[in-house]
This record gives C-alpha cells, sequence and structure tokens, in this order.
C-alpha cells in the first residue's frame, strides 16, 4: 500500500524579480516501509519537494498545482492546524547539518521530550523521562541518563544527528524524511547514520524518503530511486534497475 | 562549590579594579575640561575677587596641590567613605545625592521596567506578526514616535494635559506639603515617564523584533516545526530563549543610560533627580560630585553586566566556553 502519493506537483518561489519554478510537475508515490532515494544535484529541487510535502514552504514559495495523498486522505489544502498534527504524528524530518538543527540553548533530553510531550499530551514525567532515555538508546547514545542534559556544544556531528534522528522518532512517524543526514558528516561516521537508518526502518517499519547527491549511499540505501533534475523526475524505479542503467550509460 | 567561590573573588576583585580605573579617569578628565571650579562654590562673587583671594580659595579647596597629590588625597577619602564636599552645594556629596536618587530610582526605575517589558511585549507581537499590516503599523508607529525630540515632546505633553486639560502637574516630583502622598507623586510621574518611555521604547522594541526573526530563520526552528508546534508556540519556546542573551546584555548597558539619562524629562519638568545633577556637576566643574556620580553609574554597569553574563551562561551554554565559564560547566 502507499503511505505517500504525490501528483503533479509543481512548486514556484515568487520573487521580485519574477517566479522561480522549483519543482515542475513531480509525481511519485512511496510505499509502506521502503525507501526511496531522490537524488540529483545541488539546487534541482530535491529539499524544496519535500519541505512542500510537510508544507514548511517560506513564504515567498507557493504549491501551484499538485495534489498530495497520506494514506489515501488528501492533504493538499489541509489547514496549517491539521498540518502540525500530521507533523507531530506521521512526518518527520531529519537535517543536513545537525548542529544547527538543533536549538544550541535548549538540552538534548529537553529538546527530545518536548518532541514527545507533542505526541504524548498527557503523558507523566516519569514516562516522559523513560520514553526519552529509551529514544536515546534506540538511536546508540550512550548513557542517556547523563546525555540528555547536556547541550548540542557538548556533541559531536554524528552524536547530534543521533539525537535529530531521537527527536524524529519520538513521533514514531510513518514517513521519516532524510534531507542529506549524513553530508555534514565524515565518512566513518556517515556509515554508522545509514546503518542506524536501515535498523530503524526494519524495527519501526517507517517509510523513509531520503535524499542525497552521493552515489554510495543512494546505492547503499534505496529500495527505489528517483533521479531529479531541474526541478523534474526524469527517471524513478527500482533501485537496481536505475543503478544499472546509469552504469550502462554512463551517465546519471 | 570552592571553585564558585573563587570566581566570586575574582569577579570581585575584577570590579574593584575596573572602578579604580574608572575614578582614575573622571578624575585625570574632569580637571583637564576647561573652567574654573571657584564659580561653582562662588557663583559670580568669583569675579569680585583679588588674584590674592582666589589663591586662598583653592587652597582652602585642595585645588592649589598637584594632580597626583589631589587623587591620592581624595582615594584617602573616598576609602573611608568621605567623597568630600559639593562645590555648589557646598554639603557632602554623598547628601546631595541622597535627596535626589530616591526620584531618579522612581522615574528611572520605572521607566527602565516599562521600557524593557513592553519593548519585549512589542518586539515579540511585531515579529510574530512578520510583515502583516499590525506588524507594519507598530513599526511605523514606533519610527514615528522615536524620532519625536524629547523635549518638543514634553512641552506638548505639558500644553495638552497640564494647560488645557489641567489633569496633570506640570512640574516637581511632589506638590509641596504632600510628600508621603503616593497619588500625588504618582501624579507627577505620569508626564515626565511618558517621555522617558517613549524617547526609547522603540530601540529596544525593534531590536528585540529583529533579533526574533534572525532566529526564525535558523535551522533548528524546522526541527521544532517539524515536532508539531505552531509557528508562534516555536516563537515562544524557543527563539525568545536564544534571543535573551542578547537582550540582557542590552538592558545591562542601557541600566545608566534610562536611569540616568532621564536629563531632558528632568529639566523640562523641573523633577528634581540625578541626570540634572549629573549634567550640572560636569559643566560646573563640581568635582567631588561628578565623580561619585561617575562612579555609581560606572559600578552599575558593571555589575549589571555581571548579571547579564552569568544568566547568559545559564541560558546559552556556548557563551562560557571562552572565558572557561562562570557558570558550573558540564562535565564530558
Amino acid at each position: 500500500m502507499d503511505v505517500l502519493t504525490v501528483k503533479n506537483l509543481s512548486v514556484s518561489f515568487y520573487r521580485q524579480s519574477g517566479e522561480i519554478e522549483a519543482v515542475k510537475n513531480v509525481s511519485f508515490s512511496l510505499r509502506a516501509g521502503e525507501i526511496l532515494v531522490i537524488m540529483g544535484d545541488t539546487g534541482c529541487g530535491k529539499s524544496v519537494l519535500c519541505k512542500s510535502i510537510v508544507k514548511l514552504l517560506p513564504d515567498i514559495a507557493k504549491v501551484k498545482t499538485g495534489q498530495i495523498f497520506f494514506q489515501g486522505k488528501e492533504i493538499t489544502d489541509y489547514s496549517e492546524k491539521e498540518m502540525q498534527k500530521l507533523r507531530g504524528n506521521s512526518f518527520s524530518m531529519v537535517f543536513q547539518n545537525p548542529m544547527t538543527a538543533l536549538n544550541p540553548c535548549m538540552s538534548v533530553g529537553e529538546q527530545i521530550a518536548e518532541a514527545v510531550r507533542l505526541r504524548q499530551p498527557g503523558i507523566s514525567r516519569k514516562d516522559l523521562k523513560s520514553r526519552v532515555t529509551e529514544l536515546m538508546e534506540l538511536v546508540g547514545l550512550d548513557r542517556p541518563g547523563e546525555r540528555a542534559g547536556q547541550y548540542p556544544i557538548h556533541f559531536s556531528g554524528g552524536m547530534a544527528q543521533r539525537c535529530v534522528i531521537a527527536i524524529a522518532l519520538a513521533a514514531k512517524p510513518s514517513v521519516l524524511f532524510a534531507d542529506e543526514p549524513t553530508t555534514s558528516l565524515d565518512a566513518g561516521v556517515q556509515e554508522q547514520i545509514l546503518e542506524l537508518l536501515l535498523e530503524l526502518r526494519r524495527k519501526l517499519g517507517m517509510a523513509v524518503i531520503l535524499i542525497t547527491h552521493n552515489p554510495y549511499v543512494a546505492a547503499k540505501m534505496a529500495d527505489r530511486a528517483a533521479l531529479m533534475r531541474g526541478g523534474e523526475i526524469y527517471r524513478i524505479g527500482d533501485a537496481e534497475e536505475i543503478f544499472e542503467k546509469i552504469i550502462h550509460n554512463n551517465h546519471p | 562549590m570552592r571553585k564558585s567561590y573563587i570566581t566570586i573573588i575574582h569577579e570581585l576583585g575584577k570590579l574593584l579594579l575596573s572602578i579604580f580605573l574608572l575614578s582614575v579617569l573622571v578624575f585625570t578628565m574632569s580637571r583637564l575640561a576647561p573652567g574654573d571650579p571657584l564659580y561653582s562654590y562662588y557663583g559670580d562673587q568669583v569675579e569680585k575677587m583679588g588674584p590674592q583671594e582666589q589663591e586662598e580659595a583653592r587652597e582652602r579647596l585642595g585645588l592649589h596641590e598637584p594632580l597626583p597629590v589631589q587623587y591620592a588625597r581624595w582615594f584617602q577619602g573616598a576609602v573611608r567613605g568621605d567623597f568630600g564636599i559639593s562645590y555648589k552645594y557646598k554639603t557632602d556629596v554623598k547628601e546631595v545625592i541622597a535627596g535626589r536618587i530616591g526620584n531618579t530610582l522612581l522615574l528611572g526605575g520605572l521607566g527602565f521596567v516599562i521600557i524593557f517589558g513592553v519593548a519585549l511585549l512589542l518586539g515579540l507581537f511585531c515579529a510574530w506578526r512578520e510583515d502583516k499590516w499590525a506588524d507594519r503599523v507598530v513599526c511605523g508607529i514606533g519610527t514615528v514616535t522615536s524620532c519625536i525630540p524629547e523635549f518638543w515632546l514634553s512641552l506638548l505633553l505639558i500644553l495638552v494635559f497640564s494647560v488645557w486639560l489641567g489633569w496633570l502637574p506640570s512640574s516637581g516630583a511632589y506638590s509641596v506639603g504632600m510628600e508621603g502622598s503616593l497619588a500625588d507623586r504618582v501624579r507627577h510621574l505620569v508626564l515626565p515617564l511618558t517621555v522617558v518611555v517613549l524617547g526609547h521604547l522603540w530601540y529596544y522594541a525593534y531590536l528585540v523584533r529583529n533579533r526574533l526573526l534572525e532566529e526564525t530563520r535558523a535551522d533548528y526552528v524546522l526541527l521544532a516545526r517539524m515536532k508539531g508546534l505552531s509557528g508562534k508556540q516555536v516563537l515562544y519556546r524557543h527563539c525568545l530563549r536564544n534571543a535573551m542573551p542578547s537582550y540582557l546584555s542590552m538592558m545591562a548597558i542601557a541600566l545608566p543610560h534610562i536611569l540616568g539619562g532621564t536629563y531632558v524629562a528632568e529639566t523640562v519638568f523641573s523633577y528634581p533627580g540625578i541626570g540634572t545633577l549629573a549634567y550640572e556637576s560636569a559643566r560646573y566643574q563640581d568635582y567631588n560630585l561628578l565623580m561619585l556620580i561617575s562612579l555609581m553609574t560606572g559600578g552599575l554597569v558593571i555589575v549589571g553586566n555581571m548579571f547579564a553574563k552569568v544568566i547568559n551562561e545559564r541560558i546559552d551554554p556556548r557563551m562560557g566556553l571562552k572565558t572557561g565559564g562562570m557558570s558550573e560547566e558540564v562535565k564530558d
């Protein structure tokens, strides 16, 4: 079954100098529990595509045409209130730079707890604490009791990215958007984070949309892959098939 | 625990050193400034005095000695709590200040609290409604009010509320014979306070607004929004906290500026406060008075900054890293 379906989505930025089409007539669907890799060069509209699905585009960007379905229900015209509920309960996102994605003035535990509390509003303090610990253990942060009181500045890039993932998982999401989650990390840490994502997908069964421009990451992670260029998806299909073609044509 | 005692002693040492340096600086500069302190003491009578008499007068006031000796003398007294006499008022400078400090604390202190309280609310409101009509209206009004000269606004307020409507008194801190009445004090405060507040408010509100807007464009806002927070909740829970350090530092620096910078309002409304006193002491070479006022304001800035620093390090752990931090470090 498809958890997420996007039909003919077009997104434009409106500046004084005119309209810039960032996403053009994009259609794809995401099956439950699969990892769909969206690949393309910088500026081809990958991130804008994700942000337009969760409706966190900047004010100057507008969805022009298209429909978005989540678990069969159309969410294209959802109000901000409805989207907030959806973001807190079904969608989550992991970002490129974990150091700036975390609030520098709030302890990591607090930031995870905030996400948990939004998902489970009436949760008791004791349960909250154990849930935070559980999430931190889930993403492989050691000594969670001590670590929870620390601030992002006390963490390395890879550790910080684990925190961001813990926050993302607090919502028990059906769809996880991972926007270049390993680009700012070094190779060894990149490997760990990718393994973590695979393991989490296996344990929790969420679907993942992974954005990357790194062919190695794409090949390692993808169940299916979509190739983007100039705001359009020009090829989409099973990973093996897509990468086969790339190798054959010697051309991305 | 031991570490925090050491930091407290360390900071106290820094405070005393800063005040000492400040006293040397103000002492030297006030004496280098042109003018004759004798005018402050004797008024126009100085012109009728012969050179011999002037010399004697100078000797009586201890002004004939070389600067370092004068400073040493002043310092000896200051350590014992004797800051000398005011040339103009011919009494102990502490008494001169004591008679007015209450008024200043009332006007400037209340002004300070109102300015920074309202500026924060206004800034928050404008940041929340960024570029919507409400924000634009507030910004427009704010810019206009901050451009109105204080003396003109004071006169306008006196004209409208004292002369035409007769609701509020136009001068003084209290009516004669009603020194103890709170209501009377408040009635006298309204107009000068309005001038003080309007003169500074928008500057700080605009600062808060822009600082918050800067924060709303940070990456962590997206993550917070993805948790399911609304834009407004992110503003209150995340951006406000992160903008607070710069605001607190601003407050610390502005403390004496607003507390003592009530000169125009004090002058126009004949309100007896420290602002006028400070201005006059510098203008008429009332050295001892000027020294004490400068040291008080200077001390206030330094203490204010120390408080801001301690609070800021509690809010933002990145701040303590360079200096080792005044607050307890988190062990890794």
